[in-house]
């Protein structure tokens, strides 16, 4: 019986993929084992099916051969788990919303997973925060989940695979597809460092509304989320959201003050949220015990602008905030004239008091 | 005698090679032929001579008449043998005596009423007079000043044909011109005391221009990136004489001269519409392009990445040699093309990446295609790259006065006088075996730059740039040695992540 059952379940991950809303959730009382037999016009009237989906489900029918998708999918290295199959992630069966079938590259953490996501278009500073912490958790070996988006998820993965930690990565688009294309290395680091998840089958193209649909996974998968840095409707407060309602843990990292960047996840803090203001304390709370070799993150007692660099370094490293501050405006603020600004910059860099953007403008870095 | 000559000159990319122009009339059925690789416009040159010598109240023989343009190999082209033609037609009537002609080179086009109209390139055909050891020079009136300006051949004004045939007949008061007085060092039109703000941009062209980098500015819009760019020329030192001439020759040879020599270094901003050949010159009638245009000066090409990328690729001669070369069938021109390159762009499609005031809407992939449109080895050309962040309300409204253009330019003179008498060249021009000779780096410098390789990834152009600009920040300061300090602020213009990708 189970056979059919998961051969049931991955004709419902295909027909989700395609008609975009849960069919999974309607089904009622419709037996998973009659799915396949049941004529499209019964099963799409039992399960509150619009009109539309009634076509794709008649279609879908015609051209669905298990054993042709079962043979495509180990030709491709790729595993699939439904929640008949004992290594489904339990913690993904206490979502409203389960996946029908979980496509696999690589291997699955059983548990103790947290999500760190946040914006694509994060601040250096975000970034910076988001490897920072991917590294906290990987050197104890706490599972990084995350989007494979470029950004703060990027960092995320990048942090855990540099303390070599596994890492996860939850796909809104087919099993088989690198989106965005840039981060093609990164996808082939997170495969053999941990696994690629997603719920859709191969080729599935990345559509917009997959993105929020498979946030839901990757707060299903974890322990906790944390929103690191993230805008006024972004889709990692979606995350956060699906991570409430799943009785998760939410976490922000706080965020500059009047930042647009950083609105949305301040806000989250301002509805309730943890606040991840220590590093230390957090990895502790998600990790068992003190792992050799792990960076320690006390708490910074060094002063804020310290005494040891000489007297124009430090004028210019108060004259830069912690938010991108353009050179004119550092020579504005610190009185430093141009010809000594401008080596003081470099060297602070080099010191790694100060990040530098892409446009040029330099940043406070915390922890040189 | 049947057969009359006259001496012409014909411009030759910006050089003018001597051309002979013989004229034979005979016996036979009256007709009028032109031979010696002529184009059109010098075969239309029959109907204007015929009737511009009619119009001035002479005759036209009523015989045989063959002109020959020698050498025949040499393509001739454009309606400037107009007047040397006539000439010589005039000569074997008797109207102008034969001798009068030998030591004179003559260009002009012919109006229909015996008029003359200007030629391109006067600067240069004086230069050739002077070369092919003619002792005078008669060219339409508009252009004697400019010609007049190389000296070493005596220049003569015309209007008309008539006038023509008075002077050489000795009839005439010779209007010769003189040069006209030396109008150099003009107060610069556009000052850098007139800008505020934007201290990190000029010190930025302050190095440009001591060091003759090229420079890349980018910055959303109206941060003032062409308001400062604008300024370049007017701290660059000023012209030398031989390149005042050059200059002169090359916007001459474009038919753009104002009759007088070009002392100002040139600011040619094209369009990004532009076309190849707009851009390097040619033309089936070839003229020197923008690059040349702006030859010894300053070439701006904002928006860089809305230029075509085919476009963009001639410029590559030019960066590299200091010159454009330009093939066509009949033959192969050169244009001076030593310029300093200062480009523009916005960060990203939207103009707002990295501003602190307006949230950029552009996404990752969007801004990495737009700045993947400037091709590489365009880039590896510049030395400097700044952004220019919008000006603040205070810096719009100026009411400070900032450091005038003169004053950094003694500065950039000097930094420049020291570059010569070691190397030759400016820095910019430092490469492969001379670079490290120059540019070596001891002890704290050699350590700096060590840590500076590894942390900010420096590719092996990216490290020969900063050493490069090291070299001309320590000239501005008039050290020998390249100190941790300026390898420091080397580091500040360098390419940031964006443009590696």
């Amino acid at each position: 019986m189970t056979a059919e059952e998961r051969t049931a379940y991955l004709f419902l991950a295909l027909l989700q993929a395609r008609v975009g809303s849960s069919v999974l959730s309607r089904l009622g009382d419709v037996p998973l084992a009659e799915i396949l037999a049941m004529p499209p016009a019964e099963l799409a009237e039992r399960a509150r099916m619009a009109q539309s989906a009634l076509g794709i489900l008649e279609g879908l029918r015609r051209d669905f051969y298990p054993a042709v998708v079962y043979s495509r999918l180990s030709e491709e290295g790729v595993g699939v788990l439904t929640p008949v199959d004992a290594g489904y992630p339990e913690r993904l069966r206490e979502i409203p919303d389960p996946p029908p079938a979980l496509f696999v590259k690589g291997r699955l953490p059983d548990e103790g997973m947290v999500a760190l996501v946040g914006s694509r278009k994060a601040s250096a500073t975000g970034i910076e925060a988001a490897r920072t912490l991917g590294r906290a958790l990987g050197e104890r070996g706490v599972c990084v989940v995350s989007g494979l988006a470029l950004g703060v998820d990027a960092a995320a993965h990048e942090g855990a695979l540099e303390a070599g930690g596994p890492t996860v990565g939850v796909l809104g688009c087919g099993i088989d597809v690198v989106y965005p294309r840039i981060n093609r290395s990164l996808f082939e680091g997170v495969r053999r460092n941990g696994a690629i998840v997603s719920e859709y089958y191969l080729g599935e193209a990345p559509l917009a509304w997959r993105f929020p649909a498979r946030n839901r996974i990757i707060a299903g998968l974890c322990d906790a989320v944390v929103v690191v840095e993230a805008p006024h409707k972004s889709g990692a407060l979606i995350t956060g959201g699906h991570a409430l309602e799943s009785g998760r843990d939410v976490w922000a990292v706080p965020g500059l003050f009047m930042a647009a960047e950083c609105r949305g996840s301040n806000k989250l803090l301002a509805d309730g949220a943890s606040v991840l203001w220590d590093i230390q304390e957090f990895v502790d709370a998600y990790s068992s015990g003190v792992v050799e070799g792990a960076t320690d993150h006390p708490s910074l007692d060094a002063a804020p602008v310290p005494a040891e660099l000489p007297p124009a370094e430090r004028a210019v490293l108060s004259g830069v905030g912690f938010e991108p501050t353009e050179v004119d405006e550092v020579a504005g603020r610190s009185g430093v004239e141009m010809h000594e600004l401008l080596p003081a910059l470099a060297l602070l860099e080099l010191k790694g008091y100060l990040g530098r953007d892409f446009s040029g403008s330099y940043v406070r870095r915390v922890a040189p | 005698m049947s057969v009359c000559r006259a001496r012409s000159l014909s411009l030759f990319g910006i050089d003018a090679l001597p051309v002979e122009v013989e004229v034979d009339v005979s016996a036979g059925l009256p007709g009028f032929s032109i031979v010696g690789l002529p184009d059109a416009a010098v075969q239309e040159a029959r109907e204007r001579v015929r009737v511009a010598i009619s119009n001035s109240g002479f005759k036209f023989p009523t015989r045989k008449v063959i002109v020959n343009l020698a050498p025949a190999n040499l393509r001739k082209e454009g309606a400037a043998f107009d007047l040397p033609i006539a000439l010589a037609i005039l000569a074997v009537s008797g109207v102008v005596p034969v001798e009068a002609l030998a030591g004179a080179g003559v260009v002009g086009e012919l109006s229909l009423d015996g008029g003359l109209r200007g030629v391109r390139g006067a600067l240069s055909m004086a230069e050739g007079a002077r070369r092919e050891g003619l002792a005078r020079l008669i060219l339409p009136e508009g252009n004697a000043p400019e010609a007049a300006a190389i000296g070493g051949v005596e220049v003569y004004g015309v209007r008309t044909l008539r006038e023509t045939v008075d002077l050489l007949g000795g009839r005439a008061d010779a209007r010769r011109v003189e040069p006209a007085s030396d109008g150099r060092h003009a107060p610069v039109a556009e000052d850098f005391a007139d800008v505020a703000g934007q201290r990190y941009a000029k010190r930025a062209l302050e190095v440009a221009a001591a060091g003759g980098h090229n420079l890349l500015l980018s910055g959303p819009p109206g941060s003032g990136k062409t308001m400062l760019a604008r300024r370049l020329p007017g701290i660059l030192p000023p012209l030398t004489v031989e390149e005042s001439i050059e200059v002169t020759k090359v916007h001459s040879a474009a038919g753009e001269g104002n009759g007088a020599l070009v002392n100002e270094r040139p600011f040619r901003a094209p369009h990004h519409t532009i076309s190849t050949s707009g851009l390097a010159g040619g033309g089936s009638n070839p003229r020197p392009g923008e690059v040349s245009l702006a030859h010894h000066g300053v070439l701006f090409l904002d928006e860089l990445p809305e230029f075509s990328r085919m476009t963009l690729e001639v410029l590559r001669q030019p960066l590299e040699d200091g010159r454009v070369t330009i093939s066509r069938v009949a033959a192969t021109l050169t244009y001076p093309a030593r310029v300093t390159l200062v480009c523009s762009m916005n960060p990203c499609p939207c103009g707002y990446a990295g501003d602190s005031r307006r949230i950029c809407r552009c996404s990752e992939a969007q801004i990495s295609r737009y700045q993947g449109r400037i091709s590489g080895p365009l880039l590896d050309r510049i030395d400097l790259f700044v952004h220019v962040p919008r000006l603040t309300r205070e810096e719009l409204r100026g009411v400070k006065s900032a450091e005038p253009s003169e004053a950094i330019r003694e500065r950039v003179m000097r930094s420049r006088a020291v570059q010569t008498e070691r190397q030759g060249t400016p820095n910019s021009a430092l490469a492969g075996r001379l670079l490290r000779e120059v540019c070596a780096l001891r002890g704290d410098g050699e350590a700096l730059f060590s840590r500076a390789i590894d942390r900010m990834g420096l590719s092996g152009r990216g490290h020969d740039r900063v050493l490069r600009v090291a070299r001309t920040v320590a000239d501005l300061r008039g050290e020998r040695e390249i100190a941790v300090e300026h390898i420091a602020e080397a580091l500040n213009y360098r390419r940031s992540r964006f443009f590696d990708c």
